[in-house]
């Protein structure tokens, strides 16, 4: 069924567009140029990332982290590979997004243990990331119960993520 | 972070420090390229459901939704929130969080404590419901899956239950704050 979903959603966009007199082919051309920008602006976050991750790895610190921490994601039945991936989440899009290529790569794509981290990307954010810059332009500098909630619903959007992974 | 694995790998091998920084280096020009080629596609797409007033349209949807969780006066700011949650349900990141930032400067009354609104507003964007996960979908696709888009259903569960959970738990703290002041 899923692999029906993104052909029949495009064919919809672009009727939908075509029906509504936008120019598709030009609409689609000016949304495409603007990756070249977009992947500038990400890229060198991507390489400072990467670098950082591949240190990490081969110090064996992150291994010490992970055997740290492992024990509560044990329990809350997220694999301890994706121990680091949850744990830098909150953190860096561009980072996280790099350490779940290293996932994909490492795993392949359609392992049990890719398919959990695809979820819990797709379905978390950059929560300190995202408060910072919503905040900036405020005068608030108390945020309250902002971050514990945040927080505990991505950790259990983690936990679900992996058992829908199971299931579907 | 660099820093200190340097030095552990000073200690363990120090060799391997400069090769490992430009294999690192190395993948992240890779990936940002393949990365480029698919974000063309998706931009494409996203920029037609943009200019076809396909968000906006969304946007309308959920009006009466963020009318109830919100519970705030101001129209204007209300098509904001509106707007800010459906350009994150599909995945327009760039757009959204301008909005969200507008959003919340309107909201803002000077105080340094954030209202309840606020923070509800924080929350979602945090949980935000997925229907297009399109970066996650991206780097499948380019690290070989052979259906990357079967993640979309488990994500839009996993999102929506997060959600849910979220209105529900800013809403118990704010009842809790509020009878506390009280007392």
């Amino acid at each position: 069924m899923s692999i029906y979903i993104l052909p029949l959603l495009f064919i919809f966009i672009f009727v939908y567009a075509h029906f509504k007199k936008v120019n598709c082919y030009d609409t689609f051309i000016r949304g495409a140029k603007k990756s070249i920008p977009l992947v500038v602006d990400i890229f060198p976050y991507i390489t400072a990332i990467m670098i950082a991750v591949t240190l990490l790895r081969s110090s064996g610190i992150t291994a010490l982290l992970a055997q740290f921490f492992a024990p509560v994601f044990n329990l809350l039945s997220i694999p301890t590979e994706l121990v680091e991936l949850v744990l830098l989440r909150p953190f860096t899009g561009s980072g996280s997004y790099a350490l779940l290529n290293d996932v994909l790569l490492t795993y392949g794509a359609d392992s049990y243990i890719s398919r959990c981290a695809c979820v819990i990307l797709g379905s978390s954010e950059t929560i300190f990331y995202v408060t910072t810059i919503y905040m900036s332009q405020t005068n608030v500098k108390k945020l309250l119960y902002a971050i514990p909630v945040a927080l505990i619903c991505s950790t259990v959007g983690s936990v679900l993520a992996c058992l829908l992974c199971k299931i579907m | 972070m660099i820093v200190a694995s340097i030095c552990f790998l000073l200690w363990s091998a120090p060799g391997s420090v400069l090769s490992q920084m430009l294999d690192a280096s190395t993948a992240s020009v890779k990936l940002a390229f393949e990365l480029c080629a698919v974000y063309a596609v998706w931009l494409g797409i996203l920029e037609l459901v943009e200019a076809s007033g396909m968000s906006e349209k969304l946007a309308k949807i959920l009006h009466p939704a963020i009318k109830k969780i919100f519970n705030i006066k101001d129209p204007a700011t209300e098509k904001l929130i509106a707007m800010n949650i459906s350009a994150n349900m599909l995945g327009l990141g760039n757009a959204s969080t301008p909005l969200a930032i507008k959003a919340l400067q309107k909201m803002d009354t000077g105080s340094p404590v954030a209202s309840t609104p606020m923070i509800m507003l924080i929350v979602i964007n945090a949980t935000s419901i997925q229907l297009l996960p399109t970066t996650v979908i991206a780097l499948r696709q380019t690290a070989g899956s052979t259906s990357p888009a079967d993640i979309i259903l488990p994500t839009l569960i996993t999102t929506i239950v997060t959600t849910i959970l979220a209105i529900f738990l800013v809403k118990l703290c704010a009842k809790f704050i509020k009878r506390g002041k009280k007392i």
